[in-house]
């Protein structure tokens, strides 16, 4: 259903089927506002915007072909980063999601991009009975049912995912370091965010588990320039490689003087750092060699995601990321959810859709089977692995700069 | 690594720091030893000035580190990227007097300070919309050249902001303590009304303090930029907050206690995140700042501020 071939073949499908007269006979058209959240301001603001527009094309394509009949998808767009942060600001992110919970007509959301938005924003979504669906943040806490009362009061799953968790990304790129790149000692970082320091836990936890020397664990006030005096302190540990739980606000700053103070050590991180803010920031020499994770398979070699890179390219004059793509299929989600609702002839509500997104079970999307436990987390998990080499024939702050590198083994 | 040769590579990476808090200190204290101003814009004017200096280098042609220059070239492009940064900082400096603190320089309380804040607001929004929020590559045409001294290792880079550093805190106390105008800030401080009545132009004084101060901030922008290779719209708000407090710890109003405080806190930053841990270095120094300010409350060299009678 997601490329164009079956993109054609779906609407169809649903002009052979009014042929037929079996599609109902609509009221007035419905617009359903999607609100998403992300970082439009800070540090991370490119990634941002490369992400939202993932969604901007599953819908404008929807409305295009008319997918979901009576139905008209509009996409809201909230900001969560203040220039006072640099990056997101959870406190921000907890009034977008007042302002989209007490506006009847946003029936699902996206986002937020980050964990510590996500973090402000999941109770507050709960109460309001408003689904959304983050491409990227990776928290595990938001959906753990230890957590239920302070993330998910209202009762049912509302934070769905289209990522797997960190409960996953920090182990398994521990078992990658140890397996594939032999390190036996190292020093973990974290830039102090809820993101940050969750995944730098889960890998810490891994990582001492499987026989791994932790040497010290350090926080980077992802405000402050200055490093030098930590990482002097991991040269001086004789640290076979670091691991960096964060951000790119704390990453630009870490990949520059990381690559003057220990440029034998092995830099490891998670998918905050795989972005093109990492790579315009640091630029290269500094940033070549440093491996990253991203909770999602990667299929962008895939043919199956050809067709959408290059309606992405069409549409927006840029290379997608990868949280683009889960972002899409996030997209996807929510119009599937509202397909299903108006094939049923259900009222297509704020409750309405949160139970058809629960429900929803795709098959062929552009990162593989698509469906949710009952806390909200993807049940297909998947951890890949790219490394930093510099690609001479692409933009020096493109995507392709990433190489993917395999795919993290699971604990 | 040896505990000595640690030791040593943080009082390294402890002076860099330092220096550069110095240059911006200088900015704070210079002002208020005349005006008794603290001018929160000098945050965002150090800011900009990264940016006057990075977008210098570019239009000399150098982009990220991939254009590397030896001998004459690098120092001219060098000095030119200080001379136009310190030139625009410090014309910046003295327009945010001229237009916006003047005005404002007979009303009593706290409206001049709150005003700078609105002015270090302005700044930093008018580079976050202008520029965008990314972090920025910083050009950096130096060598990467190294020298081992006991196992430490001391950069090119940090060589150049000691030298930088030095040269313009001498410059500026030559100024200061030899030259006419210098003369006339010094009266002003002590006595702005004496001074007056003296034939003192205070105007001209008070314009000179903004530029300098500024033109300061620009160099410590520049030295930032060479030596971190990344600048952002954010980059004033921790710098200047630990410069503002290396200025207070070092006597605010005292040009020599701003470049003490400046390398104390420096020195206090790098070796606290070596033995406390880097979460702490705020708390670290902060408070080294209370109890040197409970013991000795003018700072360590003495306050300055003009007799306001």
């Amino acid at each position: 259903m997601l490329t164009r071939r079956s993109a054609l073949k779906a609407s169809a499908g649903f002009v052979a089927a009014s042929a037929a007269g079996t599609v109902p006979a609509v009221a007035a058209n419905q617009v359903v506002k999607v609100g998403i959240d992300m970082p439009y301001t800070g540090a991370d603001a490119t990634a941002a915007v490369q992400i939202t527009e993932g969604a901007q094309l599953a819908f404008d394509e929807a409305n295009k072909y008319h997918e979901v009949p009576g139905i008209t998808f509009e996409l809201l767009k909230y900001d969560d980063g203040t220039a006072t942060a640099g990056q997101y600001d959870p406190a921000q992110a907890a009034t977008n999601a007042r302002k989209m919970v007490s506006d009847k007509a946003v029936l699902a959301a996206l986002g937020p991009e980050m964990s510590g938005s996500g973090k402000a924003m999941a109770p507050i979504l709960s109460m309001g009975g408003l689904a959304t669906i983050t491409p990227s943040s990776t928290n595990p806490d938001i959906t753990d049912p230890k957590f239920a009362a302070q993330f998910r009061p209202g009762g049912k799953a509302i934070y769905f995912r289209t990522v797997a968790t960190d409960a996953y990304q920090g182990p398994n790129m521990a078992n990658y370091m140890a397996e594939v790149l032999k390190v036996k000692s190292v020093y973990v970082l974290d830039d102090t965010g809820a993101y940050g320091v969750g995944l730098a836990n889960a890998f810490q936890q891994r990582a001492e588990k499987i026989g791994m020397k932790v040497l010290g664990r350090d926080r980077l006030d992802p405000k402050a320039a200055d490093y030098a005096a930590v990482l002097t302190k991991i040269k001086s540990l004789d640290a076979q490689a670091i691991y960096f739980g964060g951000v790119t606000e704390a990453g630009v700053k870490l990949v520059k003087q990381a690559y003057d103070i220990i440029p034998k050590v092995i830099k490891a991180a998670g998918d905050g750092m795989e972005s093109s803010d990492l790579l315009a920031g640091a630029g290269f020499p500094a940033v070549e060699g440093w491996y990253v994770t991203i909770a999602a398979p990667h299929l962008v070699g895939d043919p199956r995601v050809a067709s959408f890179l290059k309606r992405f390219n069409e549409k927006f004059h840029q290379q997608p990321e990868d949280y683009s793509l889960t972002c899409y299929v996030g997209a996807r989600v929510i119009i599937e959810a509202a397909k299903d609702l108006v094939a049923n002839k259900k009222p297509v509500t704020r409750a309405a859709m949160r139970d058809a997104i629960q429900r929803v079970n795709l098959q062929n999307t552009l990162i593989g089977p698509v469906s949710f436990d009952a806390n909200g987390d993807l049940n297909n998990k998947i951890i890949s692995v790219f490394q930093v080499r510099k690609n001479p024939a692409a933009p020096l702050n493109s995507m392709d700069q990433y190489a993917y590198v395999g795919i993290a083994p699971s604990a | 690594m040896t505990t000595a040769s640690l030791l040593l590579q943080q009082l390294i990476n402890g002076l860099s720091l330092g220096a550069m808090y110095a240059l911006l200190a200088l900015g704070f204290t210079l002002v208020y030893g005349i005006l008794e101003l603290i001018n929160f814009a000098h945050f965002n004017v150090f800011m900009v000035g990264t940016f006057i200096a990075m977008w210098t280098l570019e239009g000399l042609g150098l982009s990220g580190q991939s254009v590397i220059l030896h001998g004459p070239a690098l120092i001219a492009v060098l000095a030119a990227g200080f001379a136009v940064t310190m030139v625009v900082t410090g014309v910046l400096g003295v327009g945010i007097e001229r237009f916006v603190l003047r005005p404002l320089r007979d009303v009593k309380g706290p409206a001049a300070m709150i005003t700078t804040i609105g002015v270090s607001y302005v700044l930093f929004n008018v580079i976050l919309l202008f520029v965008g929020a990314g972090s920025q590559n910083f050009p950096n045409p130096m060598p990467q050249a190294r020298f081992n001294i006991a196992g430490a290792v001391i950069e090119l880079r940090e060589v150049l902001i000691w030298v930088v550093a030095i040269v313009l805190m001498l410059a500026l106390t030559f100024f200061v303590q030899s030259t006419k105008i210098g003369r006339a800030m010094r009266a002003t401080a002590q006595d702005p009304e004496a001074a007056r009545m003296m034939g003192v132009e205070v105007d001209r004084v008070i314009m000179t303090a903004f530029f300098l101060g500024s033109a300061l901030a620009g160099a410590g922008g520049m030295v930032f930029g060479l030596y971190y290779n990344y600048t952002s719209f954010i980059v004033g708000f921790t710098a200047g907050l630990r410069a503002f407090t290396a200025a207070v710890l070092g006597g605010i109003g005292n040009v020599p206690g701003a470049m003490l405080g400046g390398i104390v806190i420096g020195l206090i930053e790098a070796l606290g995140s070596q033995f406390v841990g880097a979460s702490w270095a705020d708390v670290v120094i902060f408070s080294i700042l209370v109890l040197v300010l409970v013991f000795r409350p003018a700072g360590l060299l003495g306050r300055v501020a003009p007799n306001k009678s």
